[in-house]
């Protein structure tokens, strides 16, 4: 039995193994997918600030371009100058009268385009030193900005940590610049977002990447549930193996009833034939010789050999029951004796009969925390005692409702270096003439009953130098109090 | 025709003494036996009596010896005596083909009336018998047409009606009725047809 626990335990393990790992896997796929969800806002709004920057330099140059502010050298006349102290991004403002020339000669081209195409363009892009140019042609003056990509991101909105883990860069014509590095590159996992910025002027694909790795795997949330799941696994194991032991003493109680009752039957058949034997031929010795003497004439010989015979077999039937007393002579009770908690055979034996006990709907009450005496006694012979007691209260209980069915038992201290244990029951009591013989053997109040439980308890108990008494309560059941010495410290 | 026997089978010598002496007091002869298997070999089958078996004995028990006898066709009454008997144990015995059970220690009254009753069934099953064997050797000295004339006789028909029957004068029927009626011995008609009347019935059923 105690294999076949152990095997029928395998397959709650396996499951719940499986169960971790599968809610592990979950747990990980969630937090991936969070992740994902949360880089993919980031790189959205990181994309539309961009934007907007951008488009703000669209805005600025079309406003310098309308306005056309004076051209004379003196700085109060060209207020464009004073641009970069609004604008960080903005390094420097250049611009070229009508008739006049570019620093550099190559941005007439980007003018011409900037004219032909009525918007700005990129006059020159220098992404190598994080900058470019952005020109508009106006009449009579165009204008052009120098802009540094770095501090064109507005930070102090940026949704990101700019040393933390997504790379974000803006590409143009196979030039790149770096906005934010990002970290661990070459995780299991990586989420990618690449868009153009939502100007034509500067169309720059903004490329934001992150790698995920193993540790960015939410591995507390995963341990707490593997470790929910093992202590769960572990309650049901430890659970599934107490009711197999209990269950397992239940049956070995049950088994043990039966073998003792098998063993008294048996005795009783062995009884009955080696009995049967002398008192067979007693009885037709003694018959022969009466129908001897009636003869006419009495046949006193033969009379007198069969007197003889029917003496003879008298004895062999005595002997015969000498024999099996000295047989099933108990050892001496004493002898096993020590210190014992009076509470512990309660304890046990509440626990053994609790399927009786539910299933004649009793709820035994028992003092249990105040009855700590320690007695001088041999705990299988107590706990023997307790529960013959006990049994033979429950089944006084079945000739009552339900309802009135009471059994208590409790422990008291005696003033006189006893203890006594008294169990009652609100039963019907016992019969005032049964009163008397209640500990006789083969005296049984049941019809099934053999009427040897409670002449063996008072044997026990008289060997462990106590006693065993019975009396009736009022208004009505019956109580056993078995008293014993107090152990002797 | 000797007194009759009782065989004793017990293992137990004082059970099997006291119980021989207690039968003895009725005048019955009482041979008894200690050993069972050496009773299944040794007793006399042609005996008038009965037998009085222990069901607990070692070696082998009373009911299998009972199912021995039964089976070897022994036709004397078994008496079983048993010191624990069961419901179960006593219809096996019944079914076995005891005449009786009694449980030890048993009763002289019972034992003795159970006895003597055994021993006057089979006194009287062994007559019948007898009579029977008589009856079929008998019948047997009849010739072909004899028997067919005491069919009809036993079926109630009347000299002419056997006459007209079997195409005979009934003169010739008178005679075959005389002849039969000597050579099976029977005084009446009743009584002929007490006697023969299952021979008949017997015959005409066989081919």
């Amino acid at each position: 039995m105690a294999e076949r626990s152990l095997h029928a335990a395998w397959p709650g393990w396996l499951a719940g193994a499986l169960v971790a790992v599968a809610g592990a896997g979950w747990i990980a796929q969630r937090d991936l997918d969070r992740q994902h969800d949360a880089f993919d806002t980031d790189a959205r709004i990181a994309h539309r600030l961009l934007s907007q920057q951008v488009v703000q330099h669209d805005a600025v140059l079309a406003t310098l371009a309308l306005l056309q502010p004076g051209s004379s050298g003196a700085p109060e006349a060209a207020p464009e100058q004073r641009l970069p102290a609004l604008y960080p991004q903005v390094l420097r403002v250049e611009r070229r009268e009508r008739g006049a020339a570019w620093p550099d000669p190559s941005w007439q081209a980007a003018e011409a385009l900037a004219r032909e195409r009525q918007r700005a363009v990129i006059a020159d892009m220098d992404f190598a030193h994080g900058r470019y140019t952005l020109l508009r042609a106006a009449e009579p003056t165009s204008f052009a900005l120098q802009i540094d990509i770095a501090r064109m991101a507005p930070w102090s909105e940026w949704p990101m940590q700019r040393d933390g883990p997504v790379r974000v860069a803006l590409q143009q014509s196979g030039q790149t610049v770096v906005l934010q590095p990002g970290r661990g590159a070459g995780g299991p996992w990586r989420f990618d977002f690449a868009k153009h910025l939502a100007t034509d002027s500067q169309p720059f694909e903004m490329t934001a990447s992150r790698s995920v790795g193993f540790g960015d795997l939410p591995w507390f949330v995963m341990l707490a549930w593997t470790a929910a799941v093992a202590g769960v696994t572990a309650a049901l194991a430890a659970w599934r193996r107490q009711r197999a032991a209990r269950r397992r003493a239940e049956e070995l109680l049950r088994l043990g009833q039966v073998g003792r009752l098998n063993a008294l039957g048996e005795l009783a058949a062995g009884m009955a034939h080696e009995l049967n034997q002398p008192l067979a031929a007693l009885l037709a010795n003694t018959q022969a010789a009466r129908r001897l003497l009636d003869d006419e004439p009495p046949e006193l010989d033969t009379a007198r050999h069969a007197m003889q015979q029917a003496t003879l077999q008298a004895k062999r039937a005595s002997e015969v029951v000498e024999r099996l007393r000295r047989a099933v002579q108990r050892p001496d009770s004493q002898a096993g004796a020590r210190t014992v908690a009076l509470a512990e055979p309660v304890r046990n034996v509440l626990y053994l009969l609790e399927p009786e006990c539910t299933r004649r709907s009793v709820v035994p009450r028992w003092n249990g925390a105040a009855g700590s005496a320690d007695v001088h006694a041999d705990p299988v012979a107590l706990e023997q005692i307790v529960h013959n007691l006990v049994m033979n209260g429950l089944q006084a209980l079945e000739q009552v409702p339900p309802a009135e069915r009471e059994l208590a038992i409790e422990v008291e201290h005696g003033s006189d270096g006893t203890a006594a244990l008294c169990v009652s029951d609100s039963g019907p009591g016992i019969a005032a003439e049964a009163l008397p013989h209640v500990f006789e053997p083969f005296f049984s109040t049941r019809s099934d009953g053999l009427g040897l439980g409670l002449s063996l308890c008072e044997t026990l108990a008289a060997g462990m130098g106590g006693t065993l008494s019975a009396r009736n309560r009022s208004p009505r059941g019956a109580e056993f109090r078995l008293t014993l010495p107090l152990a002797t410290a | 025709m000797n007194t009759p026997l009782i065989h004793l089978i017990d293992d137990d010598a004082a059970v099997r003494e006291a119980l021989a002496l207690l039968i003895g007091t009725v005048g019955l002869r009482v041979q008894p036996w200690a050993d069972p298997l050496a009773f299944l070999a040794g007793f006399e089958r042609d005996t008038i009596g009965a037998i009085v078996l222990d069901v607990r004995m070692p070696g082998i028990s009373g009911l299998t010896v009972l199912e021995r006898l039964v089976a070897e066709g022994v036709d004397q009454p078994v008496v079983m005596l048993t010191g624990h008997g069961t419901v179960e144990l006593c219809r096996r015995a019944f079914k076995s083909g005891a005449a009786e059970f009694l449980e030890k220690p048993v009763d002289d009254e019972l034992l003795l009336e159970a006895l003597q009753n055994a021993v006057r069934a089979h006194v009287k099953s062994r007559e019948r018998g007898q009579a029977d064997r008589s009856a079929r050797e008998r019948y047997a000295q009849l010739s072909p047409r004899e028997r067919e004339v005491l069919g009809l006789i036993v079926a109630g028909l009347t000299n002419k009606e056997i006459g007209r029957a079997l195409v005979l004068s009934p003169r010739t029927v008178e005679t075959h009725r005389a002849n039969l009626f000597g050579k099976l011995e029977a005084e009446s008609l009743a009584q002929l047809i007490r006697r023969y009347a299952l021979l008949v019935d017997a015959d005409a059923a066989a081919p």
